[in-house]
């Protein structure tokens, strides 16, 4: 047992009409399969032929290699060298407690997961699969909430992926490693199907995480690090040379998108004389030297105090260090220059004109007994970067408010301009009831100032909009579920738009079965999961505390829900079986239509795929049968007939919105003052 | 200092900006967040009340106190300043004592007020614009050189016949002082409540300009496309006709990148 599909658990049925009846009573197989064995469990998916009903719909690719196989390969292949240690680690880690997602973003100081480094010092990929940590300077850093997403999105997905898979995500499992769909081509993306009620996220080639702790790979043999990552010893001879030295660089590179970065090594010991170098360098600069004497390298030393940029000669800085003190070294990407900081004490810049770096924090030393721990931000800082980071970020904040924006409304005033933007937004996204009492206003306004003046020619005029009554009428269908009410009106209203915007057309259609699907399980009793229930517990079940999270609360279904009731049971289990025939035969007639466009493939293997769970509102693709499903595709309509009508498929608000961020993000790119910048956070909350 | 080429940074191009501007992902939330802070804080109560049942959002202030700003503002529109101190002594007794320099701009404009409703012909009386100077305004402007020259300056409209008015004394009569006082006093109001003067939406405004120089400033090349607010002239091609004045330029601009981000 458990390791049948849903609709096997008496042998595949033959045909279409076997799937039908058996709908119902493979609830207990259902239950089997959520109990099993994953692995299993895909493999006599694979080893099933796919039933007569859903084979016609879906694409008869037969199904390669199963989906937790690929996950896993490429779980692996992202840790590169740590091939050996795949799955059964990942799932070790997900069973223990308390592994995974410390430090969100908004914690202070103390909760940082710590321990971390210590249970997994031995896996290196893992620095931002376990631990994670937010540096409180970069607590508003867009670059730091990115690898924060990521972080969570990955852990989340590693916790969820086996019972989502024991659920039976049978068709997507094969689905995702289809090679006939290369948009979903086999990689660890493939998992964001898995879990898109979140953020899918982010490609970790594209985003450098923050340096966490000391490379084994990465360090001059004369140097040991110690279990935690951050703490280095020297363990060379005391016969060096004056030009030889012994340095390490860390996990990651700076990310100059943070625009500051800051890290404090402790002095734990001075060694013989004291001779060690705290800095940044490059990824191929020697390792046999002190940070700073090398091209790419720049160190502040202890012995003489003096800042080495690039070369063997230094140059008059500061005091010099030793046991105990506590050392800062801070970069400021948007400036370009670096500063040392000496127990929290500001020591003045120490770099200039550093353009274009890629560097490492580096520690180097040359004498017995020297000892350094740092702290890549897991830990408060004793040097203020918090108060510094705040500043800058006042300035920046300081110097956007000032700008003179004249330049967007040469031929009206400021406030005139931004009225316009916002008609245009309620004109645009079809608010006509706001529109218009907006309109009145504006007038109302102008006519306090100047009651004997024509002030039209300065105004905002928003004509009584019968496009956008249209529209808004259209969308209303839409978010109403009633996709042929939709259909139908943007044939009277705008005829060319369907027929020149396929792709719109195709996803009506869509939405269209896929509220046929809604409204045939809705007939099912709201539970599932209580397979015992026999069928009449529909009525009260949701109403009652034990609530789905499925329920779907608009008043449509409360009516429909009450034409339930009054239904027998017998009533019921025909209607249902009529729905879903018609549902069937709708998909199929879909399918026919669309057929020679294989770029439709992807669309109908996800919506055909709810046919594969006896109840859609509790599988994986729950999410298509969400009333707000229904706003992106209102939405896209709505830009259809926009555009079709000469003008813009955004609102400029959304289009200022979308090209600030893309702005701001290149700016941040650089590690420019966009890096301070939190576009989200700082201006829209 | 400078570094071997190798290990420069990409330079972000053309294709990092599309890719980018295709990955954000805009949240309808978020731009119905930002339309309701303009209507709540620019006083525009009728629609801030319809927009939120529209959008099936909350309102963020309620009506009542909306249409209490719209009142002042109104007053301040309609050359009625003793009645916007009053209302605004009413809301928030203490504004006007802390901020002094609010206080003396929506006076002088009451003197600017008086003086123009005294008529600014040799026949017409100036004694209640003289009057209210001498009470009002007088014995403040004593403390602040910059009152002081305000005043001095507004007191010179007396001396001149309107039609004979210099420029520089003509703007003191413009609408235009009412509409920057009326704002000042709406920030006023709004700055005791939350710490930003402005509305989210021109926040964004500036920091897309800001972005731009930015930009600009770091050699790269700004793409017409980015010119969101073209879309206003290309949306108001076909059905405004009261002079948008839209350049031919411009609109030939906006129809492209219309359809460029329609690919995004």
């Amino acid at each position: 047992m458990a390791n049948n599909p849903p609709y096997g658990s008496s042998g595949p049925p033959s045909n279409a009409y076997a799937v039908l009846t058996n709908l119902i009573p493979r609830r207990s197989s259902y239950a089997s399969v959520a109990a099993g064995n994953l692995n299993t469990y895909n493999q006599s998916l694979i080893s099933t032929s796919r039933p007569g009903t859903f084979s016609h719909l879906a694409n008869p690719n037969s199904p390669s290699p199963s989906y937790s196989h690929d996950q896993h390969s490429n779980q692996s292949a992202r840790r590169s060298h740590r091939s050996s240690e795949t799955d059964t680690h990942m799932h070790d880690n997900a069973s223990v407690p308390g592994s995974w997602g410390k430090g969100s973003l908004g914690n202070d100081s103390g909760q940082y997961g710590f321990g971390q480094f210590y249970g997994m010092a031995g896996n290196e990929d893992d620095a931002n699969g376990g631990d994670f940590f937010v540096p409180s300077y970069l607590r508003h850093s867009k670059h730091v909430e990115r690898l924060h997403q990521a972080h969570e999105a990955k852990t989340t997905a590693q916790r969820e992926a086996p019972p989502t898979q024991a659920k039976g995500t049978g068709a997507l499992s094969s689905r995702s490693s289809n090679a006939s769909l290369p948009k979903l081509a086999p990689s660890h993306r493939g998992m964001t199907y898995e879990v898109v009620e979140h953020p899918p996220p982010e490609d970790n080639g594209g985003l450098t995480p923050l340096p966490s702790k000391w490379a084994e790979a990465d360090k001059n043999q004369a140097i040991e690090i110690g279990p935690d990552g951050l703490e280095v010893h020297f363990v060379g001879g005391s016969k060096m040379h004056d030009h030889e030295g012994a340095a390490t660089r860390t996990d990651h590179p700076i990310p100059v998108q943070v625009g500051i970065y800051y890290y404090e090594a402790t002095i734990t010991s001075k060694g013989k004389d004291g001779w060690i170098g705290i800095g940044f360098s490059g990824p191929k600069v020697s390792l046999e030297r002190l940070p700073g004497w090398e091209p790419e390298s720049w160190g502040w030393h202890g012995d003489d105090g003096n800042t080495f940029c690039c070369q063997m000669t230094g140059k008059r800085y500061g005091p010099t260090f030793t046991t105990g003190d506590v050392v800062g070294c801070g970069i400021n990407f948007m400036t370009g220059s670096a500063f040392f900081t000496k127990n929290g004490v500001h020591q003045g810049n120490a770099f200039r004109d550093l353009k274009d770096i890629n560097v490492y924090p580096s520690v180097g030393m040359k004498r017995p007994h020297a000892q350094v721990t740092v702290n890549f931000g897991q830990r408060p800082f004793v040097f203020d970067i918090d108060d510094m980071m705040k500043r800058e970020r006042e300035v920046i904040s300081e110097a956007i408010i000032a700008t003179d924006i004249s330049s967007l409304h040469s031929h009206i005033d400021e406030n005139s301009f931004v009225k316009e933007l916002v008609a245009q937004f309620f004109a645009h996204d079809g608010f006509v009831e706001t529109a218009k009492a907006f309109a009145d206003e504006v007038r109302a306004e102008s006519r306090a100032l100047e009651p004997d003046v024509d002030m039209s020619h300065s105004n905002v005029s928003i004509e009584e909009d019968l496009d956008g009554t249209n529209r808004q009428q259209i969308r209303a269908a839409i978010m109403d579920g009633d996709i042929d009410k939709a259909i139908k009106r943007t044939h009277a209203y705008y005829p060319q738009v369907l027929r020149d915007q396929s792709q719109v057309y195709f996803r009506l259609r869509c939405q269209k079965f896929v509220e046929m699907i809604r409204q045939t399980a809705e007939l099912l009793e709201p539970h599932p999961a209580q397979a015992a229930k026999p069928l009449n517990g529909h009525g009260e079940g949701h109403m009652d505390a034990g609530q789905t999270e499925m329920e779907v609360d608009d008043p449509k279904n409360e009516v429909e829900e009450w034409d339930k009731m009054e239904m027998e049971e017998a009533d019921i289990s025909v209607k249902y079986t009529e729905l879903l025939e018609e549902t069937i035969q709708y998909g199929q007639e879909l399918k026919q239509e669309f057929q020679d466009d294989s770029s439709r493939e992807a669309a109908f293997k996800e919506i055909f795929s709810l046919f594969m769970y006896e109840d859609p509102r509790k599988s994986p693709q729950a999410h298509l049968l969400d009333r707000a499903s229904r706003v992106p595709v209102a939405e896209e309509l709505n830009s259809a007939i926009l555009v079709s009508l000469g003008k813009s498929s955004s609102a400029a608000i959304e289009l200022l919105y979308q090209q600030t961020e893309a702005l701001v993000d290149i700016l941040a790119e650089e590690g420019g003052a966009g890096a301070l910048i939190n576009v989200r956070k700082d201006f829209l909350r | 200092m400078t570094t071997s080429p190798s290990t420069s940074i990409t330079t972000p191009s053309r294709h990092s900006l599309e890719r980018r501007l295709k990955e954000v992902k805009v949240s309808k939330s978020d731009l119905n967040a930002l339309v309701m802070d303009y209507l709540d804080r620019e006083g525009y109560p009728s629609a801030a009340q319809k927009f939120a049942s529209e959008a099936n959002i909350q309102p963020t202030s309620s009506v009542d106190s909306i249409q209490e700003r719209v009142a002042i503002r109104e007053a301040i529109y309609r050359g009625d300043i003793q009645s916007a101190i009053e209302r605004i002594n009413e809301l928030n007794p203490m504004l006007l004592e802390k901020d002094e320099t609010l206080h003396f701009a929506l006076l002088r404009l009451q003197l600017v007020e008086l003086i123009r409703s005294c008529g600014l012909t040799s026949t017409d009386d100036p004694t209640p614009a003289i009057n209210f100077a001498t009470t009002e305004l007088g014995p403040r402007a004593e403390t602040n050189p910059q009152f002081l020259e305000d005043l001095e300056r507004t007191m010179t409209l007396l001396m001149f016949e309107q039609k004979d008015l210099p420029p520089q004394y003509a703007t003191l009569l413009d609408r235009k002082l009412r509409v920057d006082v009326a704002r000042r006093v709406n920030e006023a109001l709004f700055t005791e409540q939350v710490e930003r003067t402005k509305t989210k939406l021109s926040l964004l405004i500036h920091l897309h300009v800001w972005a731009e120089q930015k930009f600009v400033e770091g050699n790269k090349e700004l793409p017409a496309y980015l010119r969101f607010w073209h879309v206003l002239d290309n949306d108001n091609q076909g059905n405004d006709h009261d002079g948008m004045q839209s350049s031919g330029e411009a609109a030939t601009m906006a129809s492209e990148p219309a359809a460029r981000i329609e690919e995004v």
